[in-house]
């Protein structure tokens, strides 16, 4: 295990050098990408044998730094370690040949660089033992994936929006250096364990604003609304492989860091932190699946469901600390347990429609629905895999998705259980809200399938789409089998994440419900596989026509619903949320029941600038504008201001 | 008598209940013929309630009472209303500010908070809790109708369920007031009922629609 | 012994479905002073269409083929845990209907795949119709049966079943009359009856299911249609089971199985009758009154949850 592990982090130090290296020459590129996907099967060994064994391992570096610096690899950090190294293994297969056919020179040598280095941060986030560990791979994260971002193209639009990413990660990082160095009377060498020690002995008020600051500086990571508003601009500017990372597995860590400040350090809250956890997810949830549904740019509308997943992990979370506010640590390990599962899931299934954006966007040069269709049998096993994604992550039975869905339901029934009046309404009332998330995921995901790979194809270049080459194919289907492995078999995965909460909460047993779901589910695939083949067995061969579509001639592919059309009822029923800005144009005006053509146009503007931030924005400008009356000029005033800060120190000197 | 008390304590047990259904659907109701079939249920509902309890306190006076409420309030009252409505040959639809389901979140609310407000008189008074919560929710569904829809029978419905809520909040503290007020009370609905016929005719007649909403001459 | 019962049961509802489609059918024709056409016409249909070949389009790919089977398997696999004429069901876990209502789901989820793979506007038009419908009536589905679920404290179909069994059939209570309406309401509209959806029309205006299953024939059709009733019965015993599930069996006995069946058939009939009358006297609501219509019912079914905590 040690060995393994020492490996792993060795091989991706040395191998941005040697990736750049191997630049020059086709067939070192492809040894380089061979040794890359090995070094990640090592990671993801080492973190299975902590996952599933318990064995621990620990590495230091505070002898050749001057901060405290140490990794080690606890359950909870391996269950994350086996998420990066499971999602980026296949992912890096993928980007093998990708990147190979899209990137020439310096861009490829910088993306084939930067990977392992984006890589290697993530890992140092999740292993970090000490807070200064945990902070450097942090901001290491943002740094690196904006590197990678860049290596896609440059515009006004693009810096734009990297610029808004950079800021908005800067700030939520602030937050959570701040929420660390609160622990610092008590732990002052900022390692793990002391801030563990430290964060039983706090005082209530110090804890609540360690969490606001958890809360704020994590969520901004992960993508909550409000603070949301990078995701829709990063992910999409990426390459595809980079853009599968950052939604599967970087957003992830966020969630990592804040399971363990606020369940490992803190053990829990008042019921409040509960409620206001439940509140975030739910409105994340319901926001990001419906600003998914309006769009038709494939990346956009992942990134918004990356969004949405989030809320539903933050709804499992806010569940299990509302459960730890109660007493009741079974049903906390319950909702943990859904929690952390569907963050597994999420990368994986995340990860997998990502690669099958890129596949598309390999083959049909263009990621907007609206001019796909009929990609299916154009695209087989890109089709399969990528059905298999969207079944996963709609949540539908025999597929990963559903169990944690699952789990989380089951964990809001138990909240009725409890003798605390608002929980016991609350949590099962949270349980409609995700139905609603999931029957919205549904109808979207319907529409993206639909709409992409079954029909007629829409564009000449989605006509003339080939299947992707061999390593593309291989790296998406070995995401789709770990996502019907899970769906099928989750008891596997449900016992050792059991005892990873069992770790940090106190109090926790494994749940029976858990147990009950993996005894039944795969008796359920038996038999609706067992009669779906039975009934395809018993077929003959078919007839093959025109599509019939009552008898209308000259169908044209024109003639299909659009994404556009698809989600139309929806829009209109949540008219409230979109505020569309609706404009059509009959040309000729003149004679409008004959036209020549009919444009329309039609723009969303998702309020969050206009009514949040702008005010704060004006606010903070006005305040620096009020503050620099402060700036005279007057070299007496400001030696001053030195004066009376020395007076201040003496006095307060006095209290302290 | 056996089956009589059964029945009797049957009634008095779910017809809470019952009135709270009666509630949900009369603000999710389209037209005003259902409203007024719901009241006419309403009060069917209370009448059994009444016959309940004139069994079990054994009062000739309640006997009365549940008569008068059925001859006036379940027959009388309904059917007046509905040959308005046939004469009127208007639209018969509530024309209503809030949606089916807003209007119904609206009434859950009022339900809720009608437990949430005699929550403590209940125990000091030691009635029953749900009936006390129906009259209430009673009450302040009448009001939400007569401010919700625009229709002017509507209004009339509206003033009639939340007399209904009274009633009923009367029936429950105190079992009902002395016979000679009741029925001064119900020939007081009759007259208003009456009286209201005939001013929708003449609004009709006048303003060609009866939608109290566009009756705007009421400021100075 | 139970087990053999259980497998019975789900065979039962599979078989009879077609014919509480075709007695709704009858039932209609007679209420609408028409002759109709006979009870057992459903299954005349299925087997028709298992005898014709299937025609699929062109441009469609396996999918189209695929979707019938999956949408059959998914709908007769939710049968497993819906109790008929006992409590107890084949598989049963606590959370059993949340996996109930997302086969449901899976089977409706590859019913809209199938129509979008048709090609024509038909599909697309019924899938993003089936889409809105579906979405807004999971909710007050799976709260309905939440409501019922934390009063009976037993979180599993055939707990709720034998708690109710247990209850006094003349009480009513609060929680279940307002679950039974939020239910009845989703019945309405997860089974494409009118006053959500007309299954016979053949007005583009008015389908939604009839739109999705325009281009397919012989025995994908049949396997669809099939999987309809299905669905239609299924709805119709889960009703039954959480609210009015008084004549089954508690204890294995030939009169208890006769009770237990003759009961089982009389509430479908019942049930069966419902439909029809309203059918008959409602109209079929606007495309986008329907939201309004499971609002209503969405309404209805957070009452009931918040009323459980309310009225302990």
């Amino acid at each position: 295990m040690q060995i393994l592990f020492r490996t792993f982090v060795a091989s991706l130090l040395c191998l941005p050098a040697v990736t750049l290296v191997a630049q020059r020459w086709a067939r070192a590129r492809a040894v380089a990408s061979g040794v890359f996907v090995l070094a990640l099967l090592a990671g993801a060994a080492a973190a299975g044998l902590g996952f599933w064994c318990g064995a621990a391992v620990s590495l230091d570096f505070s002898a050749v730094s001057p901060f405290p610096f140490a990794l080690s690899l606890d359950r909870l950090s391996a269950f994350f370690l086996l998420l990066i190294c499971v999602v980026a293994a296949p992912v890096t297969l993928f980007s093998a040949t990708y990147v190979e056919r899209h990137y020439q020179g310096a861009r490829r040598a910088w993306l084939w660089v930067l990977l392992p280095l984006f890589l290697g941060s993530m890992v140092l986030v999740v292993t970090a033992s000490t807070a200064f560990a945990f902070l450097f791979g942090w901001e290491l994260m943002t740094l690196f994936s904006a590197g990678l971002i860049v290596v896609d193209g440059d515009s006004e639009q693009r810096r734009h929006d990297l610029f808004i990413y950079l800021l908005m990660m800067h700030a939520g990082a602030a937050a959570v250096v701040a929420a660390f160095l609160l622990f610092l009377p008590g732990a002052p060498g900022l390692g793990f364990a002391a801030m563990r020690a430290a964060g039983a002995a706090m005082p209530p008020a110090m804890r609540s604003a360690l969490f606001i600051l958890a809360f704020v500086g994590f969520g901004a990571k992960a993508g909550l609304i409000p603070l949301h508003l990078w995701l829709p601009r990063a992910h999409p500017m990426a390459p595809s492989p980079v853009s599968a990372l950052m939604s599967g597995v970087m957003i992830k860590t966020a969630v990592y860091g804040f399971v363990r400040l606020t369940f490992d350090f803190l053990g829990g809250g008042p019921a409040w932190w509960g409620y206001l956890v439940l509140a975030a997810g739910a409105v994340s949830g319901v926001l990001g699946v419906l600003y998914a549904i309006a769009e038709h740019d494939l990346k956009r509308l992942l990134a918004y469901h990356s969004v949405e997943n989030i809320g539903i992990i933050y709804l499992g979370l806010g569940a299990g600390l509302l459960f730890l506010a109660h007493g009741a640590p079974v049903w906390a390990t319950l909702a943990l347990m859904a929690a952390l599962l569907h963050t597994l899931n999420h990368a994986l299934f995340k990860a997998l429609l990502f690669l099958g954006a890129g596949a598309i966007g390999h083959s049909a040069h263009t990621l907007d629905i609206e001019e796909l269709g009929g990609l299916q049998t154009r695209m087989p096993v890109t089709g399969a895999a990528f059905l298999i994604a969207c079944c996963s992550i709609v949540g539908l039975p025999l597929f990963n998705g559903f169990v944690s869905e699952w789990l989380t339901f089951r964990s809001f029934l138990g909240g009725a259980t409890l003798a605390n009046l608002p929980s016991a309404i609350v949590l099962p009332l949270m349980a409609g809200i995700l139905a609603l998330i999931g029957g919205l995921a549904a109808a979207c995901f319907a529409k993206v399938y639909g709409v992409a790979f079954l029909g007629r194809p829409r564009s000449s270049e989605a006509e003339h789409a080939t299947e992707v080459p061999l390593a593309m194919r291989a790296s998406m289907e070995v995401l789709a089998l770990c996502c019907v492995t899970i769906g099928v078999a989750p008891a596997f995965v449900l016992s050792p994440l059991a005892a990873t909460i069992n770790g940090f909460v106190r109090g926790a047993a494994m749940p029976e419900e858990a147990l009950s779901l993996a005894r039944v589910i795969p008796w359920i695939a038996v038999v609706v596989v067992l009669l779906a083949l039975a009934a395809t067995l018993m077929r003959r061969a078919a007839r093959l026509t025109p599509t019939w579509a009552c008898g209308l001639p000259g169908l044209d592919s024109r003639m299909q619903y659009t994404s556009t059309a698809f989600s139309k009822p929806l829009r209109k029923v949540f008219s409230q949320v979109y505020k569309e800005d609706r404009t059509v144009e009959v040309a000729p005006t003149d004679a409008p029941y004959f036209p020549v053509s009919i444009s329309y146009r039609s723009v969303r503007t998702t309020s969050y600038e206009r009514a949040l931030y702008r005010p704060v924005m004006d606010a903070i400008v006005a305040g620096a504008y009020r503050l620099r009356r402060l700036q005279t000029g007057n070299i007496q005033v400001y030696l001053l201001y030195i004066f009376l800060a020395l007076v201040a120190l003496l006095v307060g000197m006095r209290f302290v | 008598m056996g089956l009589i008390e059964v029945a009797a304590t049957k009634a008095l047990a779910s017809s809470a209940v019952l009135l709270f259904i009666m509630v949900l659907l009369m603000a999710a109701a389209k037209r005003i013929s259902t409203c007024i079939l719901l009241f006419s249920a309403q009060c069917a509902v209370i009448t059994a309630q009444i016959l309940a309890m004139a069994y079990v306190h054994r009062s000739p006076e309640a006997y009365a009472i549940a008569g008068l409420v059925l001859t006036i309030k379940v027959l009388a009252i309904p059917y007046a209303l509905s040959r308005i409505v046939e004469d009127l040959q208007a639209p018969r639809d509530v024309t209503a500010s809030t949606t089916s389901a807003q209007s119904v979140f609206i009434a859950s609310a009022l339900i809720l908070l009608s437990f949430f407000a005699i929550a403590p008189y209940a125990r000091e008074l030691r009635v029953d809790e749900d009936m006390l919560a129906a009259a209430v929710a009673l009450v302040l569904t009448g009001a939400f109708l007569m401010v919700s829809r625009k229709k002017a029978l509507m209004q009339v419905v509206g003033l009639l369920v939340l007399e209904n809520g009274i009633f009923l909040a009367a029936l429950t503290t105190t079992f009902g007031m002395p016979l000679i007020i009741e029925i001064g009370i119900f020939f007081d609905l009759l007259m208003g009922v009456f009286l209201m016929g005939l001013f929708v005719f003449r609004i009709r007649d006048t303003f060609d629609h009866v939608d109290v909403s566009k009756l705007r001459k009421l400021r100075g | 012994m139970t087990t053999a019962l259980s497998v019975l049961q789900v065979v039962l509802l599979i078989a009879v479905a077609p014919l509480v489609r075709g007695t709704i059918a009858r039932l209609k024709a007679v209420i609408q002073n028409r002759r109709g056409a006979s009870v057992w016409r459903p299954y005349a249909d299925l087997v028709k269409l298992f005898r014709k070949e299937d025609v699929v389009p062109t441009s469609a790919s396996p999918i189209f083929r695929m979707a019938p089977r999956v949408v059959f398997a998914a709908t007769a696999a939710a049968v497993l845990f819906v109790p008929v004429l006992q409590g107890s069901t084949f598989f049963s876990m606590a959370g059993d209907f949340i996996l109930l209502v997302y086969l449901l789901a899976l089977a409706r989820f590859f019913l809209v795949l199938g129509a979008m793979d048709g090609g024509s506007s038909f599909g697309g038009m019924g899938a993003s119709r089936e889409a809105l419908v579906s979405t807004l009536a999971e909710a007050p589905l799976l709260l309905g049966v939440t409501a019922v679920a934390i009063v009976a404290r037993d979180m599993s179909l055939s707990g709720i079943a034998h708690w109710t069994l247990a209850q006094d059939p003349t009480r009513i209570s609060a929680v279940h009359a307002l679950a039974f309406a939020a239910l009845a309401l989703v019945a309405i509209a997860e089974t494409g009856r009118i006053p959500v959806d007309n299954p016979t029309t053949h007005l583009e205006l008015t389908m939604i299911h009839e739109a999705m299953v325009l281009e397919y024939s012989g025995p994908s059709l049949a396997w669809i249609e099939w999987a309809n009733s299905v669905k239609l019965t299924l709805v119709l015993a889960l009703l039954v089971a959480l609210f009015a599930p008084w004549g089954m069996m508690m204890s294995l006995s030939v009169p208890g199985i006769v009770l237990a069946v003759g009961a089982f058939v009389l509430k479908l009939a019942v049930l069966a009758l419902t439909i029809a009358v309203v059918e008959s006297s409602i109209a079929k609501l606007r495309m986008y009154l329907v939201p309004d219509f499971l609002g209503v019912a969405s309404a209805l079914a957070i009452l009931a949850v918040v009323f459980t905590a309310v009225m302990r």
